[in-house]
């Protein structure tokens, strides 16, 4: 009996593994270019823009390049064990190719490691590996250049007042390195232009309660500064509630207004914008990200070579001032909604 | 011999008692001498108006603790609550008030569930709160598809308006937790709490009603969590993903820098909830005003949570000593 039982598991275990590879092969026959996309987390907006503007822009130019594409998308919802467990299942599903946003940069080597031990490429992006493993191709906003050109653009303002600016600084999460290069970028002009001094730094692990208690202490501290610089926009809400604690709310040319420079442009930054609150930004592009992944996609699909600087393929952002923002193409924060409403 | 025993027992009894007063003024003073702008009434006003979300849901965290429980999930009952509000606000046109009313119930009934499955099924706090930390905030994910809903211009007037120059939701968190220092000091419930604390068994054979006292705390705490997340919601002006998150731990260090005791059955809501949350906003409020390294936050929270637990662990261990040589003494 034992004997029969054990021949029977023995058939039922070889007849489930013939049927999953047999499904596996089908879906390579399939003519299928299969993405595994395992993103840290879905808790902003912007990611899904990436995501939707990635899967259409691959369905528009896919099939010129004799690529099917098809996305298997997972969420690890911040935690940087359970991405990597999901990019295990996308290296058992056999996916032709991984995309990943790393929670954690200084994590994602190992699944990096594992991919490439099955012969699968891997595409790091928007946060780069922090790791000896780099990934077949890093995709990415430049994180410098954007924190640059604000604060270029936060300079030259200044210049043009005659005044040396004492801008706070808020922070982003200091293990993004995107956060770590844009507080780069801005002490760096502050250093070349003398323009502005920065009188205090505030960390904020990009949590908008900690944008608010620290833009609140900091105003506290350094009564005096004129100008604030953010890694990102994205707590806006956070912001406007500081400086109203403070009575600093005010319009550009309004008494008592902080000059803001900010990095991202999120909605409710762009909305703030349009109403004279905030001066400058840089753009954190969505769509153009999300074509660069898909020209990355079909170059990897197609065996093309992958053409970039060693840096990875950086999509710089772009200068937003009031006066320009009317006349500018496929801003995100502002198109997306209508772009989803109307597809 | 014994005088010298006395004076040892003198000084370790004033810090078993007051220790967390001597840290919070060693922190105030320390903060005071060191940044100019520290010491006003306007940066105390700030920094009680930034604690006053984690005093409410400190408080709540402070009554499961008593009884010798834990419920790590209360961040994620803040923030699904209020996403519920939220989108009523937003997709069902519901005035604001009716929407906080349904918010309150929410938190309630999401404490609940947690005291169900830990009193009636019998499933540890830990793993029980565990669970619903993630379970609670995936179904708020859900509910807002991740997005931040902005709230109305008379939930952020809220957020921001004082009263005799202090802001209304200070006044709020302060009355809150006045009245259940009253309900934890005065009341046959708070007693029973802090006897549960003690041990469960003899509660029960004294005629106590555990379950049902248990399952209580989880109620009020989820309901406590969500008046923290209202507050928090009306502070920042909207509803976001971040709401909430990691706030029960830092109510967990909080109330221990408070001389709540982990182990459970001692502790006091004031002054104990109120320094443990105050010396950590404190922290965090200085370092912003000395400037100082970005990176040294993270570093000085936790060494001072670390230092908090081990004090916490080090008084259980002391303390049947310290009652034998107070009885010699006596």
């Amino acid at each position: 009996m034992k004997k029969l039982v054990g021949v029977l598991m023995l058939i039922l275990i070889v007849s489930t593994g013939v049927v999953f590879a047999g499904g596996q092969q089908e879906q390579k026959d399939d003519g299928k270019f299969v993405v595994g996309v395992s993103w840290d987390e879905k808790s902003i907006p912007l990611i899904q823009a990436w995501e939707d503007y990635m899967i259409v822009e691959a369905e528009a130019n896919g099939p010129g390049n004799g690529l099917d594409f098809e996305f298997i998308i997972n969420v690890a919802d911040l935690d940087p064990t359970r991405q990597a467990a999901n990019i295990e299942d996308l290296i058992q599903q056999d996916v032709d190719v991984i995309l990943a946003r790393a929670k954690d940069g200084a994590a994602i080597g190992s699944s990096i490691r594992a991919a490439h031990d099955a012969g699968i490429p891997f595409i790091v992006f928007d946060r780069k590996s922090l790791t000896e493993e780099q990934g077949d191709a890093y995709v990415g906003g430049d994180g410098y250049s954007q924190g640059r050109s604000t604060a270029e653009a936060l300079a030259s303002m200044l210049k043009d007042k005659g005044i040396t600016g004492q801008c706070i600084e808020v922070m982003g999460d200091l293990k993004d390195n995107n956060a770590v290069l844009r507080s780069q970028a801005v002490n760096e002009v502050a250093k070349e232009t003398g323009a502005f001094e920065i009188v205090t730094q505030v960390p904020t692990e990009w949590d908008p309660q900690k944008f608010l208690s620290g833009i609140t202490n900091a105003l506290q501290a350094y009564p005096e500064a004129d100008c604030i610089y953010l890694a990102s926009d994205f707590a806006w809400s956070a912001v406007q509630a500081a400086l109203e604690t403070h009575g600093r709310y005010k319009k550009v040319g309004e008494e008592g207004h902080i000059i803001m420079a900010s990095c991202d442009l999120f909605p409710d930054a762009l909305v703030a914008m349009e109403g004279g609150y905030l001066d400058i930004s840089t753009t954190w592009d969505a769509y153009l990200h999300a074509k660069a992944l898909v020209e990355v996609l079909i170059a990897i699909g197609t065996g093309a070579d992958l053409d970039y600087g060693e840096d990875g393929y950086l999509v710089p952002g772009r200068l937003v001032l009031p006066e320009t923002l009317g006349a500018m193409d496929n801003i995100w924060s502002r198109d997306y909604a209508d772009w989803t409403n109307s597809k | 011999m014994n005088k010298v025993i006395a004076g040892k027992l003198d000084i370790k009894g004033f810090l078993f008692k007051y220790g967390f007063l001597v840290i919070m003024a060693g922190v105030v003073i320390f903060f005071s001498l060191s940044a100019p702008h520290f010491l006003s009434f306007t940066n105390f006003n700030s920094l009680i108006h930034a604690a006053a979300p984690l005093l409410v849901i400190a408080a709540g965290m402070a009554f499961i603790v008593f009884t010798g429980k834990l419920d790590i999930s209360l961040g994620s009952i803040a923030y699904l609550s209020t996403c519920i509000g939220a989108v009523l606000m937003k997709n069902h046109g519901f005035p604001p008030s009716v929407s906080f009313v349904v918010v309150l119930l929410f938190g309630a009934l999401l404490g609940a569930v947690n005291g169900f499955i830990v009193v009636f099924l019998k499933v540890n706090p830990l793993i029980t709160t565990l669970g619903t930390l993630t379970a609670f905030r995936g179904i708020g994910l859900i509910l807002t598809q991740s997005y931040e809903i902005r709230m109305p211009e008379i939930v952020r007037a809220f957020g921001t308006s004082r009263i005799g120059g202090v802001f209304m939701d200070v006044w709020l968190a302060l009355f809150l937790l006045i009245v259940l220092n009253f309900i934890h000091r005065h009341t046959a419930f708070g007693k029973q709490v802090m006897a549960l604390g003690n041990g469960e068994d003899v509660c029960r054979r004294l005629g106590i009603r555990v379950n049902l006292v248990m399952f209580t705390t989880f109620i009020l705490a989820g309901f406590l969590s969500s008046i923290g997340g209202i507050m928090s919601m009306a502070q920042i002006g909207e509803s976001t993903t971040f709401l909430g998150k990691g706030m029960e731990f830092t109510a967990v260090a909080a109330i221990v820098l408070g001389g709540i005791s982990l182990f459970g059955g001692e502790g006091r809501i004031l002054p104990g909830v109120l320094i443990g949350v105050l010396t950590l906003e404190l922290i965090r409020n200085g370092l912003n005003h000395l400037g100082a390294n970005p990176y040294l936050y993270e570093f000085v929270n936790g060494g001072i949570i670390f230092i908090a637990m081990s004090a916490d662990a080090l008084k259980a261990r002391l303390r049947g000593q310290v009652i034998l040589v107070a009885d010699e003494d006596t």
